[in-house]
Formats: structure tokens, C-alpha cells, sequence
């Protein structure tokens, strides 16, 4: 759909959802690229009520043809909405369309919180490099609260599939290999290995099912140059789950880039303290260890998962040739590294 | 290198193209060009070494299936990694090289899980040397802004 085409559908289908307002328009709509899953949009929604004009920045999130990630958007809807107004910061959640009528695919709407960072990019350098360490104890705390979140009492029990304790590692494990087996591109003896290591050695039972961001990186947040975090972003993986499925993706070596400590921003030592704090759980060296691993292939899923989309012709983007280049080999180097061979 | 550096390369002529178009976007444009640029410097650090890596890799994978084939116990996987062993890269196209090496890196994935099942002192040396070797690979293979 080209851009005049699409603002002209959305400001109609905003009017039609904001029955008070008149004049109701999308302004200043841009694409933010770096999104594989989604097509995301920042724009401006001007409407007049009660005769005055009104302006709202928003963030329009839709469905490609073919995305990276398979994941109903009502999910990711659902967690953003659960957690808005709580400890844990995240947008507000405006409208969800699952059919195609309305922009040709499905689609959310979001506020949008401006003026602060999301990209890696900036982290590493003036005026963010002296609030990394109060940025890493935020990040970890916040990861933390979520974990410690009642998934019952925020509504997502509902919305989310049930798991059991004993269990949940076998599911994700289960699930990650098959898409493995489905999307894999050449054969990979590291992750295979890692995968009959896992199979071999399973984690304890989880301390509690909890909510599971899934994707909770450095880059997955919005930021400023205190250290602080105002929107936690990209919850398309959420489920429920042992919440040190997080810890360990956010120490998966790959979102070290390259600066030694998980995140790039503290030591691992000092994120286990945030998290355990903000939680109330333990992370058991052992238990940890397996997430960890697990988190090595669960990446290396979605790396050749790129690479398959991209081959497959449906969807070219750019975006899904880049990690299938730059983070394939670095995923299998994070797993040896976990493994204790590297 | 998968998808393939021809491959990406020939869509990425087409997208910078596309871009050329004075009625893109602008933001729309720089997030593409950007990304283009992203890739094609990670194509021009990896082509000019990408034979000799697979190579070199698959001069290792049959060495290693040459001498898994004289551990494992089984007569049909002895041959069939026997066969893989003795093979050579009778092309250096990159096609023809990673065809090879996905072939072999089959075989060694059933050899590694055979010597991992077993404690005898043959199969435990040779499973050193599988990791040895992939640890090896992945080193051939580093890109240097890798974050591992």
C-alpha cells in the first residue's frame, strides 16, 4: 500500500473509532526502519473537539507480508495493555484491528512516548556513556518486575497459553527446535549440539510461571541520557513461562555487542543483584545456565528464520539479510562461549 | 553466507535503484540506503575470504569424518562417512563449496551425537577434536564488529 493511500485509510478508520472528534487527520506519518516483525509508523493524529484542535502522536504498528517473527498481534497488544499503568513503563495501547479491511493487514495503534532513545547506536558514546551502570540496574529491575508480575491479576491468563512449571522448558525448547527444523537453511552443528545438551540436562522446575517478555534486549526500550527507561517495547514473544527464560536471553552474548558485559551495560554480577531485588526470585547458576543456552538457540531460530523469509521471496527486506550475516556465526560463537568451549 | 552474497547483491542493485526515485520518502530512503550500505560492507568483508574458508572448513570436516569413520562402530554410517571423507571440492564456486560443506556438516552432526553417547577414550578424543574444529570454523568465520 503506497503512504498517500495508507494515511488516507487510517485517518478514516481513527474517525470512525473517535465518534466525538471532527476533521479527523494523519499528519506527519514516517516509517521507522529496524523492525523485521512489524511495519511500524510514527505519525500525527489532528482532530478537532469541542472546537478546539487537538494533536496526538502515535505509533501505527502493521502486519508485512511476511514477517520475522510469527505472533498473533493480539498478544503483543494484550501484554502492552496489561502492563500500562504499572511500575513496568510501556505506551498506551489505543485500537487493535485483526482483520484486513481496514489497512490490508492487521494493525495496532499506540501512543507515542517521544523524545527519548531506542537504538544501540547512540548508547555507546556521549552524553549516554556515563549512565550506562544506573541504565543496566534499571534495565534489571524492570526485568524483575516483570517477572515478579501476577499474570492472573494483569489479565494475561487469559490471553496467553497456561504452562506448567515442570514443564515450561520442555515447551519452549520443543517449540525453538521446530523452528529449527522447519527454517534452517544449512545444517548447524553447534545449536544442534547445544540442543542435545538441553534435551540431556534440564533445568529445575521453573520458581513460578510468570509473564516472559521474550524479547528483552538493549534496544527493546526507550531511554534518555539519565539512565532512565520510559516505554519497554516489542513484547511480540510474550508468553508465560520460567521468568529466567529473560535473564537469560538479555545475557545472551550477542547483546553484549561487543563491550564485555551483559546488555553492554554491567556486570553480570550487578544485573543478577537488580533482577534478583526487583523480582523476589533467585537465578540458580545452573538454572541460569540452561536459559542461557537455551536463549543461544532460541536466537539462532529466529537468525535462520531470517534467512528463510528472505530466500523464500515473500518479503526482501534488507532487515531480515542482516542478522542472517552478522549474528549466525556470532550465535554459535555465544553458544560455545556458554558451553565452555569458547 | 546464507542467503547468498549474489543473491543480495543482485537485490540490493535493485533496491538502490528503486531509491534513486526522487518520489521515496525520506526517511523511507535513508532507512533503506542505510541498511544497504550495512550490508554491502558486511558482503565486501566476508567475499574476498569466503572460498578459502569453506575450503578449508571442508578439508577439516573430512578429516574429521575420515576418522569417525574408523571409530563408529555401525557398517552403513562407517561407508557413509568413509565416502564423505574421501571426497574433494572439484569446484571453487562458492555454490558448489557451500553445497559441500552443508553435506558434510550433516554427517558430522550424526558423528558428534554418536561420540557424545559414548565414554570409550577413542570416541572422547575425537569428540575434542569436533569441538576443536568448530570452534576453528567459527574463528574462520568471525566478522570483525562480531559482539562474540
Amino acid at each position: 500500500m503506497e503512504e498517500p493511500e495508507l494515511v488516507q485509510r487510517l485517518g478514516a478508520y481513527a474517525a470512525a473509532r473517535m465518534p466525538q472528534a471532527q476533521g479527523v487527520a494523519v499528519t506527519e506519518i514516517a516509517r521507522i526502519t529496524g523492525g523485521a516483525s512489524r511495519q511500524t509508523y510514527r505519525f500525527t493524529l489532528v482532530w478537532t473537539e469541542g472546537g478546539e484542535t487537538r494533536r496526538r502522536g502515535l505509533i501505527l504498528r502493521r502486519d508485512p507480508a511476511d514477517s520475522l517473527i510469527d505472533t498473533e498481534r493480539r498478544v503483543e497488544f494484550e501484554a502492552y495493555r496489561a502492563f500500562h499503568g504499572t511500575e513496568v513503563p510501556v505506551p498506551e495501547m489505543l485500537w487493535l484491528e485483526e482483520g484486513d479491511t481496514a489497512l490490508g493487514s492487521p494493525f495496532f495503534v499506540a501512543e507515542e512516548i517521544a523524545g527519548f532513545q531506542a537504538g544501540t547506536g547512540p548508547l555507546w558514546t556521549t552524553p549516554y556513556l556515563d549512565s550506562l551502570p544506573a541504565l543496566g540496574r534499571r534495565k534489571w529491575t524492570i526485568l524483575g518486575q516483570i517477572a515478579r508480575a501476577d499474570p492472573a491479576a494483569l489479565g494475561l491468563a487469559a490471553v496467553l497459553p497456561a504452562t506448567q512449571a515442570d514443564s515450561v522448558w520442555l515447551r519452549e525448547l520443543d517449540h525453538w527446535e521446530g523452528v529449527l527444523d522447519a527454517d534452517e537453511t544449512e545444517p548447524l552443528p553447534v545449536i544442534r549440539a547445544a540442543v542435545r545438551w538441553l534435551r540431556a540436562n534440564p533445568p529445575p522446575p521453573a520458581q513460578k510461571v510468570a509473564v516472559v517478555h521474550g524479547d528483552y534486549r538493549t534496544g527493546n526500550f526507550l531511554y534518555d541520557t539519565e539512565g532512565q527507561i520510559h516505554g519497554v517495547l516489542d513484547w511480540e514473544m510474550c508468553h508465560l513461562g520460567d521468568p529466567l527464560e529473560d535473564l537469560g536471553w538479555s545475557f545472551n552474548p550477542v547483546w553484549s555487542f561487543g563491550r564485555g558485559h551483559p546488555g553492554g551495560l554491567l556486570p553480570r554480577d550487578e544485573a543478577i543483584a537488580a533482577w534478583e531485588a526487583a523480582s523476589g526470585l533467585t537465578a540458580a547458576p545452573e538454572a541460569l545456565k540452561w536459559w542461557e543456552l537455551f536463549a543461544c538457540v532460541k536466537g539462532q531460530a529466529i537468525w535462520v528464520s531470517s534467512a528463510k523469509t528472505w530466500l523464500d521471496g515473500a518479503n526482501r527486506d534488507p532487515i531480515l539479510v542482516y542478522p542472517a550475516w552478522a549474528l549466525i556465526d556470532a550465535q554459535d560463537r555465544a553458544a560455545l562461549k556458554v558451553m565452555g568451549h569458547l | 553466507m546464507t542467503p547468498a552474497v549474489s543473491q543480495v547483491l543482485a537485490d540490493l542493485a535493485g533496491r538502490v535503484a528503486r531509491n534513486a526515485a526522487p518520489n521515496i520518502p525520506a526517511a523511507e530512503r535513508a532507512g533503506e540506503l542505510g541498511l544497504s550500505a550495512l550490508l554491502l560492507g558486511l558482503a565486501a568483508e566476508m567475499w574476498d575470504g569466503a572460498a578459502e574458508i569453506l575450503a578449508r572448513e571442508n578439508a577439516d570436516l573430512r578429516a574429521l569424518l575420515g576418522a569417525g569413520a574408523k571409530v563408529w562402530d555401525e557398517d552403513s554410517r562407517r561407508r557413509w562417512l568413509h565416502a564423505l571423507a574421501e571426497g574433494r571440492d572439484e569446484s571453487l564456486r562458492l555454490s558448489a563449496l557451500q553445497s559441500a560443506n552443508g553435506e558434510l556438516k550433516v554427517a558430522l552432526i550424526a558423528l558428534h551425537a554418536e561420540l557424545e553417547r559414548r565414554d570409550d577414550p577413542a570416541a572422547k578424543a575425537l569428540e575434542s577434536e569436533v569441538w576443536r574444529a568448530l570452534v576453528a570454523a567459527s574463528d574462520r568465520r568471525r566478522l570483525s564488529g562480531s559482539p562474540v
